[in-house]
C-alpha cells in the first residue's frame, strides 16, 4: 500500500505491507536509527516519535495511517534550542548510561517542556513514566529535565520581556 | 593472603587533578547517544542481509515426534542438523560431584523449557521469517513438566537429564564450630525466605548478526555481548572454526546487567549456519523472546538460622540454599553459581567465626539461570539482613546498632572470612552510623509514633548492609571450579603520530562510561586531555585478549592495565622528551598535552613526532613508536571488596497494598573512585533495580511449565514515579590489592535494596502482626499477609 508523509521535514512515499510499523518503515529505507525497539508493544518508549507534533509510540502506529501526516525522529531535531539544551542537561546530569532509552526520553522531555512549560518533581516524574529506563534509575534523567525546563522557562521569560 | 603478581606501583591517589583519577569529568561516549547516533545491533547496515526468527518450543518438556517444514521453504529453515558438525554445549564445574547436561544449539529430540529454539527460519524481514516459523509443525510427545523447586528437589519428579534426580550439585561452605555456638548462644532465630524467579530486561534484547567474510577468510560475528573475546574462544571449539578465523565485535550494547554475559544458544546456532552461507543473517531478540527464553535470574529459596548472644552478636550460622536453575547449565558460569555463590557469601560484612553452609542447585522445565547484577548476593543479603532484624527484635535493640557489633572492625583487615574470602580494607561500622545520620533514625521513630495506627498508611524504616566481591582473581575463580578463569584483564595503549592516544582494551562498555572512565587513567600518568582519548573495546580485532565487562571488574582490572601500560609508556615518553629538552628524564612531568621540566616544556605532538616520523632525533639505543600492551590482575586472588550500608523509609497502604519509598539513603565505599559522577550512577542505577526486585518483578510459571509473563503489562520493571533520588555518602578506603586503590561497585545498588526494603516493610507492619520473606512484596502479597494476619488476630 503506498503511504505518503513527511519524515523530518522530508516529503516521502513508501509502499508498505499493511502489518507495517511506522518504527520498522523508518529504521529501514529511511535509516532512522534512533528508533530504539525496547518492547514493540508500546510500553518501553523508546521508540518515541511525534506525529504531527504529537508524541506517538512508533512501534504500534502502522505506517498505513500516516498518510498525510508529519512525523518527526530524533534525527529532525537539528538545530532546535530546546532539544540542544536537553542534550547538554542530560550530559550535565548523567542522565544516561547505555543510550538505549535516550532518544525516546528527550522527545518524551522536549515534549513535556513544550506542552507544560514547569512541573513539579512529582508531575516531571509521572510525565516521563512511559518511558522505561533500565540504566539510571531516572535522578540523572529527572535532573536533567529540570533543569533545562528552568533554563527554558528563563529564556521563554525573558523573551517575553524583551517583546513588551 | 595470597599473591598472585607483583605489587602494583600504582598508589592510590589523593589529590584529584583535573581530568583525571578522581574527577567528574563528563562522558566522552554521551555525544553519540544524544544524537541518536549509537549503533546497536539491530542498526548494522550490511548488504544482504536476512533476518533470523527462532522457531521455539510451545511447551516445557516434550520429546520431538517430527518437524514438519512446509514445501519450498528450503535454503529458509534450519534445524540443527543443518548445522554441520558442532559441539552441543556443556557448561560444567570441576568441582567433584557437579552433574554435566549437554545444551544443544537447537534442540532436536527434546526441549526442555518454553521459549528453547528448535529451528532458524529466514526471511527478508523479521516479520516474514515469523511467518514462516508459523508454518513449521512440530509433533510434540509431551513429558511431565518439573516446574518449583519442591518438585525439582522430590526425587519421584521426571529427571530431566537422565540423573538419579534433579540436583545438579551441593556446595558445602563452612567452618568453625557451630554446635558450640548453637549452645553458647542466648536466642536462636529461623526463617524461611524466598526470592522470585526474574527477567533481566537489558531494554535493547540480545542479538546476533554472522557472515563469513570472504577475502579475510574469516567468520565475523557481531553480539550485543558482554565478553566478545571469550566468546569467540568458546564459539571456535563448539563449530569448529579456529580462533584467529573468528572475529567477535560488540557493538554499541544497550544495556547487559549479566543477560549478555554469558555464550548464547543463539550464538553457536547463527554462528554455525553462517559458516555455511553466502550471506549474512541477524536475529534480533524481541522483548517476549527476552521475558521467556533469555537466561533469567533469582528464584531462591534460602532456609537461615542464627545463633546470638543476648546483645545480638551472632555466633553461628546455618544456612540451607536451593536454586531452581531452570533447564540447562549456562556457559562458563554452570548451574550452579548462583546456589553457589549464595552459600559461599552468606555472612555478609560480619565477622561470623561458625558457619555451615548448604548450596543445592536443582534443575526444572524452566528457561535457564545466568547472571543478573549481583548474582546470588541480593538474595544472600536479603536472608541474612531480614534475618539480623529478627535477631535485634528478639534482643531488643535497633537493628542498625546490632549491626554495629557484628561487623568486621577495621583493625581485623586484611580479614579471612570462615568461607575463604579476604576482606581487603574498610570501616564497615561506619557505613551504618553514616546511613542511619542521613537517614535521621530518631526522627523516622518520632514520626512512626506520630503517625502509625492513624490511618491506613505505616512508616517503615530498613537497613541492610553487604559486603560486594568485585574484579575477583584467578583464586576465587579456580575455588569456584570454573573451566575458564578470568583472573586478568589486558590492554594496549597507543600514541598516534599526530599525538593522540588511543586505548585498546578487552573490555566492553555498555554504559558503564569506560570510554571516559578509562581515558581519565590515562590522563592520570600521560598528562593528556581525556575528552581526546579515544577509547575502542568490544572487538576481538581491535585489543589484546581480555575477559570482559561482568563481576564488576572492569574499573579495577581494565583501570589496572591501561594503568600499568600508561606508566610504562610515560616512561618512554618522558625519555624522549628529556631529550629533546636536553634534561634528565627523572626532571620530565606529563601534564597538560606536555611534556615539562622547569621552565621548559615541549608538547607531546613533538615527541610523537620524533617517536614515529623522526628517529633521528630519538636518544641513542630507544627505539621507535609509542605503544604498550599490559595486563594485570589484583594482588588478592578473591579480588577487592565493596560495602556499604542501604537505609530506607516507606509508606505501605494497608488500604492498597501500595509501597511508597520515601527516603532513600545509600553510604558506601568503593575505594578509590575514578569518576564520582559515574559511581553515583551506578549506585542509583543498582537501587532501581533492586526497587524492581523488591516490589514489582516477578516472573512466574503455571504448573505446566508456561511463563506468566511474557511482555512489560505482566513483568512490571520501576519506572520514574517508583524510583526516588537516592541520598549517597562516599567513603573511600583505598584497597590495598588493585591498582590505584580502586574496587568495583557495578553491582552493589542492586544488592541491598531488597534487604533494606524488606525489611522497611517489615518494620511498617509488625504492629499488625504482619511478617513478610518473599520478594516481591506486591500489593497482592501485602494484602494477603494482612489479611492472614487478621484472620489469626480474630480466632
Amino acid at each position: 500500500m503506498k503511504v505518503s508523509f513527511t519524515l523530518n521535514g522530508e516529503a516521502i512515499t513508501a509502499d508498505v505491507e499493511p502489518r507495517t510499523s511506522l518504527a520498522d518503515l523508518v529504521r529501514g529505507e529511511h535509516r532512522c536509527t534512533s528508533v530504539h525497539l525496547g518492547c514493540e508493544h508500546g510500553v518501553c518508549g523508546a521508540c518515541t516519535v511525534l506525529i504531527d507534533g504529537k508524541i506517538a509510540r512508533s512501534c504500534i502506529t502502522l505506517a498505513v495511517a500516516l498518510d498525510g501526516t508529519a512525523v518527526t525522529t530524533l534525527e529532525g531535531f537539528e538545530g532546535d534550542a530546546l532539544m540542544d539544551r536537553l542534550r547538554e542537561a542530560f550530559r550535565a546530569h548523567h542522565g544516561l548510561q547505555c543510550g538505549y532509552c535516550t532518544p525516546g526520553m528527550l522527545i518524551t522531555a522536549h515534549d513535556l517542556i513544550r506542552r507544560k512549560g514547569a512541573l513539579s518533581e512529582a508531575a516531571l516524574r509521572q510525565g516521563l513514566a512511559g518511558n522505561i529506563c533500565r540504566c539510571t534509575g531516572y535522578a540523572g534523567i529527572v535532573a536533567a529535565v529540570a533543569a533545562a525546563m528552568d533554563e527554558h522557562g528563563d529564556t521563554a521569560r525573558a523573551a517575553a520581556i524583551a517583546a513588551e | 593472603m595470597s599473591l598472585t603478581s607483583a605489587p602494583p606501583a600504582l598508589a592510590a591517589v589523593t589529590a584529584p587533578r583535573p581530568g583525571c583519577i578522581g574527577d567528574r569529568v563528563l562522558r566522552n561516549e554521551d555525544g553519540r547517544f544524544l544524537a541518536g547516533h549509537g549503533e546497536y545491533l539491530a542498526d548494522l547496515d550490511v548488504p544482504g542481509t536476512r533476518e533470523i526468527a527462532f522457531l521455539r518450543s510451545p511447551v516445557a518438556h516434550a520429546r520431538i515426534r517430527a518437524i514438519a517444514i512446509p514445501e519450498g521453504a528450503e535454503g529458509r529453515v534450519f534445524l540443527l542438523k543443518d548445522l554441520g558438525d558442532i559441539h552441543p554445549v556443556r557448561a560444567v564445574l570441576t568441582s567433584p560431584g557437579f552433574r554435566g547436561s549437554d545444551y544443544p544449539a537447537l534442540a532436536a529430540d527434546t526441549v526442555r523449557f518454553v521459549g528453547e529454539p528448535i529451528a532458524i527460519c529466514l526471511g527478508a524481514t523479521r516479520a516474514e521469517a515469523e511467518d514462516l516459523a508459523q508454518e513449521i509443525v512440530v509433533d510434540f510427545d509431551e513429558l511431565p513438566p518439573v516446574v518449583e523447586i519442591e518438585q525439582a528437589l522430590d526425587p519421584a519428579s521426571p529427571s530431566l537429564h537422565g540423573w538419579p534426580d534433579n540436583i545438579c550439585f551441593v556446595s558445602t561452605p563452612g567452618g568453625g564450630d557451630l554446635d558450640a555456638a548453637a549452645k553458647a548462644a542466648a536466642v536462636t532465630v529461623s526463617r524461611e525466605f524466598r526470592m522470585a524467579r526474574q527477567c533481566v530486561v537489558s531494554l535493547e534484547g540480545r542479538g546476533v548478526m554472522a557472515w563469513w567474510d570472504r577475502r579475510l577468510q574469516e567468520l565475523v560475528v557481531y553480539s550485543s555481548t558482554q565478553q566478545p573475546h571469550v566468546i569467540r574462544t568458546v564459539l571456535a571449539k563448539l563449530i569448529g572454526v579456529p580462533e584467529h578465523q573468528l572475529r567477535v565485535v560488540a557493538p554499541d550494547v544497550g544495556g547487559g546487567f549479566g543477560v549478555k554475559n554469558n555464550l548464547q544458544q543463539e550464538e553457536v546456532a547463527i554462528a554455525a549456519l553462517a559458516r555455511r552461507l553466502k550471506f549474512p543473517i541477524r536475529w534480533t531478540e524481541d522483548r517476549r523472546e527476552h521475558l521467556i527464553a533469555s537466561p533469567q535470574a533469582r528464584e531462591h529459596r534460602v532456609r537461615l538460622t542464627a545463633h546470638a548472644d543476648a546483645q545480638g552478636r551472632i555466633l553461628g550460622l546455618e544456612a540451607e540454599a536451593v536454586v531452581n536453575a531452570g533447564a540447562y547449565s549456562i556457559w562458563p558460569w554452570s548451574a550452579a553459581m548462583e546456589a553457589n555463590m549464595v552459600a559461599g557469601i552468606l555472612t555478609g560484612p560480619y565477622a561470623i567465626e561458625a558457619y555451615r553452609g548448604r548450596g543445592v542447585t536443582v534443575v526444572s522445565n524452566k528457561a535457564p539461570l545466568g547472571p543478573y547484577r549481583g548474582v546470588g548476593r541480593p538474595s544472600a543479603c536479603f536472608t541474612l539482613e531480614r534475618l539480623v532484624d529478627e535477631i535485634a527484635r528478639a534482643v531488643g535493640r535497633e537493628p542498625h546498632a546490632v549491626r554495629i557489633d557484628n561487623m568486621v572492625r577495621p583493625e581485623q583487615m586484611p580479614y579471612r572470612t570462615v568461607t575463604g574470602k579476604l576482606f581487603d580494607s574498610g570501616d564497615y561500622a561506619e557505613s551504618v552510623r553514616q546511613a542511619a545520620a542521613m537517614i535521621d533514625v530518631p526522627a523516622v521513630r518520632a514520626r512512626q509514633t506520630r503517625e502509625n495506627g492513624k490511618g491506613p498508611r505505616f512508616i517503615g524504616l530498613g537497613f541492610a548492609s553487604y559486603t560486594e566481591q568485585t574484579a575477583h582473581g584467578t583464586d576465587e575463580w579456580i575455588a569456584r571450579g570454573l573451566t575458564e578463569v578470568f583472573g586478568y584483564e589486558t590492554a594496549t595503549v597507543r600514541f598516534t603520530p599526530d599525538g593522540k592516544l588511543i586505548i585498546e582494551a578487552a573490555i566492553q562498555n555498555h554504559g558503564q562510561g569506560l570510554e571516559t572512565t578509562l581515558a581519565q587513567v590515562a590522563a592520570e600518568e600521560l598528562g593528556v586531555d581525556p575528552a581526546d582519548v579515544v577509547v575502542r573495546h568490544g572487538d576481538t580485532a581491535v585489543s589484546p585478549y581480555g575477559m570482559g565487562t561482568f563481576a564488576s571488574r572492569s574499573m579495577v582490572m581494565a583501570g589496572g592495565a591501561v594503568g600499568r601500560a600508561s606508566r610504562q609508556l610515560a616512561e618512554k615518553v618522558k625519555r624522549i622528551a628529556a631529550h629533546l629538552l636536553q634534561v634528565k628524564p627523572d626532571e620530565v612531568t606529563l601534564a597538560g598535552n606536555c611534556a615539562v621540566a622547569g621552565a621548559r616544556s615541549v608538547p607531546l605532538k613533538s615527541v610523537t613526532d620524533a617517536a614515529f616520523l623522526h628517529p633521528e632525533n630519538l636518544p641513542a639505543g630507544e627505539e621507535p613508536c609509542l605503544d604498550e600492551t599490559t595486563t594485570f590482575q589484583p594482588l588478592s586472588g578473591t579480588g577487592a571488596f565493596a560495602y556499604a550500608t542501604h537505609a530506607v523509609v516507606v509508606a505501605v497502604d494497608t488500604g492498597t497494598g501500595l509501597v511508597e519509598i520515601l527516603e532513600y539513603a545509600v553510604a558506601h565505599d568503593c575505594g578509590t573512585m575514578v569518576n564520582p559522577m559515574i559511581v553515583e550512577g551506578q549506585v542509583q542505577g543498582g537501587v532501581a533495580q533492586g526497587i524492581g526486585n523488591a516490589l514489582l518483578e516477578e516472573s512466574p510459571y503455571d504448573s505446566g511449565g508456561q511463563p506468566l509473563a511474557s511482555t512489560f503489562a505482566d513483568y512490571l520493571v520501576p519506572g520514574a514515579p517508583e524510583v526516588p533520588t537516592v541520598r549517597i555518602a562516599h567513603l573511600e578506603t583505598p584497597s590495598p590489592f588493585t591498582a590505584y586503590g580502586i574496587k568495583g561497585m557495578g553491582e552493589g545498588g542492586a544488592i541491598a535494596a531488597p534487604a533494606a526494603i524488606l525489611n522497611a516493610v517489615n518494620d511498617a507492619l509488625r504492629p499488625l502482626g504482619v511478617e513478610l520473606n518473599e520478594t516481591p512484596i506486591t500489593p497482592k502479597r501485602i494484602l494477603t499477609a494482612l489479611h492472614d494476619a487478621r484472620t489469626e488476630r480474630a480466632r
